[in-house]
């Protein structure tokens, strides 16, 4: 457990450039950008300050949409990583040395996978979480300069901090479960064809549907078994209260979704297909470290 | 031609051992046996199949035949293997994008038998920092850690493929000194290729020649002193009087001629020349001539 540890600790330190460092810059350079706005005037903290006063809890979206914001560069830099840090380590022509350690092939590609679903996008939640707080708290610092702060205030951006980072949470972790086969089956296939799995990827479940209506029939490839499947495993799961928070609108929102949300969304998740999901992507890393096992090394 | 007296256990085995790649074959049923505590060196041409041998020992590659390193199969139980076998197949493939106290820390909790005291230590005389990026040290400075690293393996055999590739003369120097001196003890194994033989055949105790696929030598360097003598004789008359005892190579460099005789007593050589034991360079030359090249040389 000690090495597997290491190992997924390996890969934060390979890729933390594109999990941790890069998005850490990004927040910097936005505060950066936003201090500067107050100190020249572009924003007026009094007026700002006044809008937030009365109307804190419509800073529910604007956290909710900067957490799916980040939610969308994860799903970027995941389906990367996938394609390109499990080839790393014969790109980066350090295959012969972790082959001398005494550590399997399928461990080392498990190692990935898991690092890819926990530790990885784990930063990427954090620095969400660092720059939601760093929103609201300009919000809250805001209406401190203009004199209007209150203690309800406060306790609203609390709240909006709390349940949307449960909600941001629960729908990372329900989406990293769900998307877990596609994000093995892109690794496995860089193990075989490196940086070539980003487009074969993206064509595997084409082929897949011609092939089923090449043979089986069909009125075109897109509708066939093959495809609605596809369609659905590669569908989103969500909590249906986001339809109640687009209907109630921006100033009707309740904030206190946060659990509702994380309830709903499990229950309404298909954990049968999640099941079958981790078993697929058990067998493609098997099928991988056993051709990773059998390549030249060198 | 093989002498390989075995008193213990041999670290490996390897019985009509053969690959092929694509549908040729590139080791023809190599058949050797490795005992504990030797350090041997295995020499050949450039694609004689030296680095095909080291990966099968390696668990790296597939192979016809049967291989056992210290009782397992190599290709199936490589991981396990690991724990006792450590390996420097390329200086290179050091990660990068580590520092070097990342990579002790690393090995430290991935490796049971790698000691990070021991690593420092042997880097203590060195210019590397744990500091460094591994990316900015120099290929000395590279070769130095891998050498560390492997050394702070506490581990029966230790398998090294041209692992001075590209290093000045100072670092191979450096390289072979402390590798004798602070690693080797009766119970490790050293197996080791090099184009560089000269260099490590002082701290040799075996060696095995390959060529084209077969093993065409496997001696105790003992042996070898025995067994091959070097003649340089100058004049034509005794010059054919060598020629008929049967060298097993001929040459002729600057107005003198040196024969490598094999098996041939050294007192019916000396009344001819100068006689002496071929260096490994010189045996190199004279048993590794392809056939085709030079069709009267030994096989």
């Amino acid at each position: 457990m000690k090495a597997f540890s290491a190992l997924i600790h390996r890969e934060f330190i390979e890729h933390r450039g594109a999990f941790l460092l890069g998005p850490l810059l990004l927040v910097a350079i936005v505060v950066g950008m936003t201090v500067l706005a107050f100190t020249v005037g572009r924003v007026d903290v009094r007026m700002t300050g006044s809008i937030v006063t009365g109307l804190s809890t419509m800073l529910f979206w604007p956290a909710l949409v900067l957490c799916v914001a980040w939610g969308l560069y994860l799903l970027a830099v995941l389906f990367f990583y996938c394609a390109d840090g499990f080839a790393a380590d014969k790109r980066n022509n350090s295959m012969l040395f972790w082959k001398s350690m005494p550590v399997s092939d399928f461990t080392m590609l498990l190692a990935k996978l898991i690092a890819a679903v926990t530790v990885l996008p784990g930063a990427v939640y954090a620095i969400a979480l660092l720059s939601m707080a760093l929103m609201l708290g300009t919000a809250q610092i805001a209406m401190i300069v203009n004199g209007t702060s209150a203690v309800t205030n406060f306790l609203d951006l609390g709240a909006i901090f709390w349940n949307v980072g449960l909600i941001a949470l629960v729908q990372l972790v329900v989406s990293l479960l769900w998307y877990m086969p596609f994000m093995a089956l892109v690794g496995a296939m860089a193990v075989m064809v490196g940086r070539w799995a980003i487009p074969l990827s993206l064509l595997l479940p084409s082929l897949v549907a011609t092939l089923e209506w090449v043979t089986l029939g069909g009125l075109h490839p897109f509708q066939t078994r093959t495809w609605d499947y596809v369609s659905y495993r590669s569908t989103m799961p969500e909590a249906g209260l986001v339809d109640q928070w687009i209907a109630d609108g921006p100033l009707g929102v309740d904030v206190h979704s946060g659990v509702p949300y994380a309830l709903d969304l499990i229950g309404r998740l298909d954990w049968l297909q999640v099941g079958i999901g981790v078993v697929f992507a058990l067998c493609v890393l098997f099928l991988a470290s056993e051709y990773r096992r059998r390549a030249a090394a060198n | 031609m093989t002498d390989t007296t075995l008193h213990s256990e041999p670290v490996v085995t390897a019985r009509g051992l053969k690959k092929r790649f694509g549908g040729k074959e590139i080791l023809h049923g190599l058949d050797f046996d490795i005992p504990a505590g030797r350090i041997y060196g295995l020499v050949g041409h450039n694609g004689a199949g030296k680095t095909t041998t080291l990966n099968a020992m390696l668990g790296l590659t597939s192979y016809e035949g049967t291989i056992r390193v210290l009782g397992e199969d190599p290709f199936a139980r490589r991981a396990k293997l690991m724990e006792n076998v450590a390996f420097i197949s390329d200086v290179a493939s050091l990660p990068r994008f580590l520092r070097v106290r990342e990579l002790f820390a690393l090995l430290s909790n991935i490796h049971p038998n790698f000691s990070v005291d021991k690593a420092r230590d042997f880097l203590s005389g060195t210019d590397i920092r744990p500091e460094m990026k591994i990316k900015t040290l120099s290929k000395g400075m590279m070769a130095q850690l891998h050498l560390a690293v492997v050394m702070a393996i506490d581990a029966k055999l230790l398998v090294l493929d041209e692992p001075t590739l590209g290093l000045d003369i100072t670092y191979r120097k450096r390289f072979y000194r402390r590798l004798l001196e602070d690693y080797m003890t009766e119970e490790r194994t050293l197996i080791i290729t090099t184009h560089q033989v000269d260099e490590i055949e002082f701290m040799l105790s075996d060696i095995m020649f390959i060529r084209d696929g077969d093993l065409i030598l496997h001696m105790q360097m003992e042996t070898v002193n025995e067994k091959f003598a070097q003649l340089v004789s100058n004049e034509p008359e005794t010059q054919e009087a060598a020629r008929a005892l049967g060298p097993v190579y001929e040459e002729t460099r600057f107005g003198q001629t040196v024969f490598v005789f094999d098996g041939v007593a050294r007192d019916r050589l000396e009344p001819l020349g100068k006689v002496s034991t071929p260096t490994l360079s010189d045996l190199f030359v004279a048993l590794m001539q392809r056939p085709t090249a030079n069709p009267e040389t030994a096989r």
